[in-house]
């Protein structure tokens, strides 16, 4: 036993390649498999599939290892297999519009899971006001189309901008507060946005606003369906690559920030808060940028949504929204990019694939997320410890 | 004037009373086990619901009804909660008392959802309103001609039994010495042979049983009840606790009293304050937890290092 960790340190360099990209396969086959599953045995079967997959990582956590080691070995490789199934996934899933519109919302709630794994991962400050920086997003865009008719690429940054002031100050109580205290503080901010946007004439109150245009690039509108090379698919399929380009830059954002100061720093703000202030961290300024960041990303995709869909409601970003947004990213594993997305995933397609149980959809949801939560409490991937370089 | 501020002072100590009750189970449950229980909202809202079923199951057994029936399903109500208390103390919430304050949050909000659902499946029509019975009805006595009703008197008087009930409890006997032990240092308590699962156990129940009366008031206070009453009331309640300091008795008390202050002042003076109560209630919040970070009673703790 001791002999296999020691050489799977190190895996060859085809071996590593072939593991990478069957892997990747198998991930793909069996979200198209739970995404078209239907009925309630073949989701507890699949479910079941899925929880011995777990035991069995968590068994032999050699096997973690290996794959970790393999994705080392052969990055690009690794990234090819990903980019080629990302790209041809609508055309394997054709004109199932409802497939589409899941996979969208996993990708948008992964954005957002990303966003808030800045703090809750790294630094470990809760925020349950990610879902009011989603609306904040959602709303400015929303507004800015409607009545002033700009187009989405020029809302994108204003909300984004918009969103990341409401971030900084949320920020601003947490160089006084902590822990439970600071996480009421951010409930309340987040219950304040959700009731004003529930109560201002200008926002549409409890009807929301309706009607937002679809966007357009290079004179293809997202409403027209997508054609390819002759291929057709459904105009969802627009949103799906704006969506994952978002996944993708929200990925290359968390990476390049773990691996700078700020990431470091956010890191021994988890780790010790004091230790890190007689380090010289400026703890009261990465607390805020954490803040920061997340909106940021939030209102990303929070905008994308609202175009998305073309019809916003202050029901789509209540405190439950955050809930949800936090448990992903507690499910997945904190610190973990790859976990976080797994979660986001996850927690978007289940509750939907539950509807087979119908009206007990909700307490089934719960029970899953207190079993994950007992039995493994790390999260599905856990964070890895961080390598400097060399061995 | 002067009858609407005696009708608005009435009404927010009715419910400061309530939310005082409420925050008291938060604060009760953060003192022993260091872990917010965000379900307590929605364990207190299924007491009127049992006491609802209780007097219905009575009337279609019985054929009987009245006020000693439903003062019965009451008590049995009250109780029944307590026992849930233990119960999911067991089955949930203690393993997660040395895990992250977080990892408690979001499992026991994930309780809270299986809470309502589980109301909304068992009740029969559990997703409707159901209408609860006013506990005493009549008005007690008249003051700058407003009336006071019994039962806004029976809110104060069970407030002030349960809180010198508690107080009495928790400095006169030896189960509440070491409830008090164990919410100041849980290791120190158990090397002095205090075994805490008994604390629990008695933390937990004191604190749902309060909790469950809070409820009822609450569905009385309202004269209705629905399965998700429990959000609100655990948002508030907790909200409540945490601007009087986690852990402080009085704090909960004074915590209950501000938050349903402003929210009654929203109510009268602010035009279209009704559907902008949470929002002032919210900003409140925030604006005392930036000024008094471990609420207005709370100890500061000074970190050692």
């Amino acid at each position: 036993m001791r002999q296999d960790i020691a050489s799977s340190a190190s895996p060859g360099k085809s071996a590593a390649v072939a593991f990478t990209v069957a892997s990747q396969l198998v991930g793909a086959v069996f979200l198209y498999l739970i995404l078209k599953a239907d009925g309630g045995l073949q989701i507890v079967g699949l479910l079941a599939l899925l929880g011995l997959g777990f035991f069995i990582l968590e068994k032999q956590p050699w096997i973690a290892e290996q794959a970790m080691a393999s994705f080392a070995r052969v990055p690009l490789v690794s990234m090819i297999t990903a980019g080629i199934i990302v790209v041809g996934f609508p055309f394997i899933v054709g004109s199932n519009t409802y497939i589409l519109h899941l996979l969208i919302v996993a990708q948008l709630y992964a954005v957002l899971a990303l966003a808030l794994n800045f703090q809750l991962g790294s630094a470990n400050i809760p925020n349950f006001a990610t879902g009011a920086s989603y609306g904040i997003g959602a709303y400015v865009s929303a507004l800015l189309a409607i009545n002033f008719g700009l187009s989405f690429w020029l809302t994108l940054p204003v909300a984004a901008l918009a969103a990341t002031l409401f971030g900084f100050i949320i920020g601003i109580p947490s160089m006084r507060t902590r822990d439970t205290y600071l996480a009421l503080v951010t409930i309340a901010f987040g219950v304040v946005v959700q009731q004003l946007l529930n109560n201002f004439e200008w926002t549409g109150g409890p009807n929301g606003l309706v009607g937002i245009p679809a966007p357009s690039l290079f004179g293809h509108s997202f409403a027209d369906p997508l054609v390819v090379f002759g291929w057709r698919l459904p105009s969802q399929a627009n949103f799906y690559y704006l969506s994952a380009a978002l996944v993708v830059v929200a990925i290359i954002t968390a990476h390049r920030l773990h691996s700078s100061r700020i990431g470091l720093a956010w890191n021994a703000l988890r780790a010790d808060e004091i230790a890190a202030k007689a380090q010289g961290i400026n703890v009261a300024w990465y607390k805020v940028l954490a803040f920061a960041v997340d909106a940021f990303l939030a209102a990303f995709a929070g905008t994308i949504y609202a175009f998305y869909v073309s019809y916003i409601s202050p029901d789509n970003f209540t405190f439950l929204v955050s809930v949800t947004i936090m448990t992903m990213v507690i499910v997945g594993g904190m610190d973990n990019i790859f976990g976080v997305i797994v979660g986001a995933f996850l927690l978007t397609i289940l509750p939907e694939k539950l509807r087979a149980f119908s009206d007990y959809r909700l307490l089934f949801f719960g029970v899953v997320i207190i079993g994950f939560l007992m039995i493994r409490p790390q999260g599905l991937f856990p964070q890895r410890m961080r390598r400097y370089g060399g061995e | 004037m002067a009858e609407l501020l005696v009708q608005q002072l009435v009404n927010w100590i009715t419910l400061g009373c309530i939310y005082a009750l409420l925050a008291i189970g938060f604060s009760l449950i953060f003192g022993v086990l260091n872990v917010i229980h965000f379900s307590h909202g929605d364990v207190a809202m299924t007491a009127p619901f049992i006491a609802l079923a209780l007097v219905q199951g009575s009337m279609a057994v019985v054929g009987v009804t009245g006020p000693a029936w439903l003062l019965l399903a009451v008590v049995v109500a009250v109780l029944a909660v307590g026992v849930i208390g233990i119960a999911l103390d067991k089955i949930v919430i203690r393993r997660f008392r040395d895990a992250p304050a977080m990892m408690a949050l979001v499992a026991t909000v994930a309780l809270g959802i299986v809470i309502r659902e589980l109301i909304r499946h068992l009740y029969p029509q559990g997703s409707n309103p159901h209408a609860f019975p006013r506990l005493v009805s009549g008005m007690a006595f008249e003051v700058a001609g407003v009336s006071v009703s019994w039962f806004a008197l029976l809110v104060v008087a069970i407030t002030a039994i349960l809180v010198t009930l508690l107080f009495v409890f928790l400095r006169m006997t030896a189960l509440g010495l070491r409830i008090r032990a164990a919410s100041e240092d849980r290791v120190v308590a158990r090397m002095m042979g205090i075994r805490d699962s008994r604390v629990f156990r008695a933390t937990f129940f004191i604190a749902s049983a309060i909790g469950a009366i809070a409820g009822l008031l609450f569905a009385s206070y309202a004269g209705v009840t629905r399965f998700d009453f429990g959000v609100m009331a655990g948002l508030l309640g907790f909200s409540a606790a945490v601007i009087g300091g986690l852990g402080s008795m009085p704090g909960a008390i004074l915590g209950g009293l501000i938050i349903a202050g402003i929210e009654v002042l929203a109510q009268t003076f602010v035009p279209d304050g009704a559907s902008y109560r949470l929002v002032f209630v919210f900003l409140l919040v925030i604006a005392v937890l930036i000024f008094r970070p471990a609420g207005l009673l709370g100890r500061t703790v000074m970190e050692k290092v």
